[in-house]
């Protein structure tokens, strides 16, 4: 048992900025910064602050690596299909 | 034309998916069918990853979770057209609303047969390591000592269920009839107020306790 977290609590307050983004503005904004991700380009200069509120929100951040790894795979014509992923269920 | 399982679909680009969505006839239904079909892959995709969140639950079950969550997204996605910016590929804007729901869903699945109150009330810190506290005593006492003594009791409640006991946000704000942005914000001003606390009533520089492994 390693005990709460302090080390990431103590991170997560140094870093605090005085505005944040909300989970309303990150989900708008996760589209656009997953595919200039898949296309190779910046996303974090194009998308300033969504990391920032990635890496404070767990929620946001699941939802954002499974759309991530949704698009990648669709770019790369490997995304199962939907009978595939029925059958993998 | 794309194939996505057993249908295949038109190809689309981003303007001829809003102008088939806010026709009528059937050129809009043909394009709420294919958008369905895109949306019931990405729930199909998110809820396969989040199988470990789903417990018991048969395949049945979860394909027809999926459906639902298809069926949501496109009333939702319907409704919030003239949100979409064109700033990405209609479908990864569309696969966000369908992900979104999915996760959300089995988040709930995980989470819905734990009694919270419990959780929240319950001021100790679990799972505290006794020696570790000896060894960075002074950092630990003044980061306690100001989550006692600078947060509210709402704050105090949502650091330790959220932050330390891994209580999803959207579950925690279910469970107080509020909502993520709100408890985003709950947790941001919780956040600013312990930096405060440590950096200038303590007069402490805020660092870790203690250096990530390389």
């Amino acid at each position: 048992m390693t005990g709460p977290d302090f080390d990431g609590l103590l991170r997560h307050i140094r870093e605090t900025a005085d505005v944040e983004i909300s989970c309303t503005d990150c989900f708008d904004l996760v589209p656009q910064y997953v595919d200039l991700e898949v296309a190779g380009q910046d996303a974090d200069a194009a998308v300033p602050r969504l990391r920032q509120h990635l890496d404070r929100c767990a929620v946001c951040r699941e939802e954002y690596e499974t759309l991530r790894d949704l698009a990648r795979l669709e770019a790369e014509g490997r995304l199962p299909s939907v009978d595939d992923l029925r059958n993998s269920l | 034309m794309s194939p996505v399982g057993i249908v295949t679909v038109k190809t689309r680009d981003n303007a001829e998916w809003l102008s088939a969505l806010r026709s009528s006839g059937a050129e809009q239904a043909t394009a709420l069918a294919d958008l369905r079909v895109f949306l019931l892959r990405a729930a199909l995709y998110a809820l396969r990853r989040a199988r470990g969140n789903l417990g018991l639950m048969a395949r049945a079950e979860i394909e027809a979770l999926a459906e639902d969550c298809a069926q949501e997204s496109v009333l939702a996605i319907l409704q919030a057209l003239d949100r979409f910016r064109g700033e990405s590929r209609f479908t990864t804007w569309a696969y966000s609303f369908a992900v979104n729901a999915a996760l959300v869903a089995a988040r709930r699945e995980r989470w819905k047969r734990v009694p919270l109150d419990p959780l929240i009330e319950d001021g100790a810190w679990h799972g505290a390591d006794p020696g570790r506290q000896a060894l960075e005593d002074e950092t630990l006492a003044a980061v306690r000592d100001a989550i006692e003594e600078c947060l509210s009791e709402r704050q105090r409640q949502a650091l330790k269920a959220v932050v330390f006991d891994d209580v999803p946000l959207d579950e925690l704000a279910r469970h107080w009839g509020s909502n993520r942005n709100a408890l985003y914000k709950l947790l941001h001003d919780a956040r600013r107020k312990l930096k405060a606390c440590l950096e200038v009533r303590f007069s402490m520089p805020v660092q870790p306790t203690r250096r990530s492994e390389p």
